[in-house]
């Protein structure tokens, strides 16, 4: 029997969920992101940060003083190249962290309130502004929560833990209809 | 309250960020030391009422060690700062 792309299983819908288009509150999960880890040299903090800040494509996360993730949703550079960039720079140890964390964003109208059952820090604007990132417990879970615009988060968490992680937060983001896809489809 | 712990690299976090380590207040002593000093250190604690600094370890957030300084009878807390910049008093000898 062949198989072409308009076969469609009469159960399709049943298993994959019959939900094909993003609501307003959303998760997107990108599949193949670029997350390096810095941590700067002590005294090269504010040369380091500089460099980072100014690198094109990659957003830049905070975690603590002198550390950093450097993070390119769309992972269109090669980790090696990127570390070689930062190595050749010195005052700062650069280790390849794509494969050991997964990137989603969570954005939508209700982004706080589902946010707000996962974590137990303030996101109110005034408090935690766009572009703003720090280390937290969500879910949990050691993540790193990013602020990309006034209703959308990023998310970056270690993969042995995405799934949990995951999972509760769509089930905190049901009484919102709160969707998921993979980015780019 | 002690259970909102204002980091001061983070902001204000819930009290499950942290892990508690203990009693800032004790000095170590050097390593040549009489046995008696460091069992003194070790093993003899103050379990004093009130106004105590302690080590937190803020494993949710940034990961630096704290020294907070609280209240352990009415959970009031005073202040928070980055054990680096915790005032080492005079080394004990
Ligand atoms: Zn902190």
């Amino acid at each position: 029997m062949t198989l072409h792309f308009l076969h469609r299983h009469v159960l399709e819908d049943h298993l994959a969920g019959f939900e094909t288009r993003p609501n307003p509150n959303h998760v997107t999960v990108y599949r193949r992101p670029l997350i390096l880890s810095v941590l700067a040299h002590a005294g090269q903090e504010a040369a380091v940060f500089a460099h980072l800040a100014g690198m094109p494509g990659m957003d830049v996360r905070v975690c603590g003083p002198g550390e950093w993730m450097i993070v390119s949703a769309a992972g269109s550079r090669r980790a090696e190249e990127v570390a070689e960039e930062l190595g050749a720079l010195g005052g700062a140890s650069v280790i390849d962290q794509s494969d050991g964390k997964v990137l989603l964003s969570i954005g939508g109208p209700s982004v706080r309130k589902i946010l707000a059952k996962c974590l137990a820090v303030d996101l109110h604007p005034d408090v935690f502004a766009e572009g703003q990132s720090a280390n937290m417990l969500c879910c949990h879970v050691a993540a790193n929560l990013a602020r990309t615009g006034l209703e959308m988060f990023e998310i970056t968490v270690p993969r042995s833990l995405a799934g949990s992680v995951f999972e509760e937060l769509m089930e905190m983001g049901r009484e919102f209809a709160l969707t998921a896809s993979f980015s780019g489809g | 309250m002690a259970s909102l712990i204002t980091c001061p690299h983070c902001g204000t976090r819930p009290k499950e960020e942290f892990a508690i380590r203990g009693d800032a207040e004790p000095r170590r002593p050097s390593a040549g030391d009489r046995d008696e000093a460091w069992l003194g250190y070790v093993y003899t604690r103050d379990n004093r009422k009130g106004r105590i600094h302690e080590y937190w370890h803020h494993a949710g957030g940034c990961r630096r060690w704290l020294v907070v300084e609280r209240d352990n009878l009415t959970h009031a807390v005073y202040g928070v700062t980055d054990a680096a910049q915790f005032p080492k008093a005079e080394a004990a000898e």
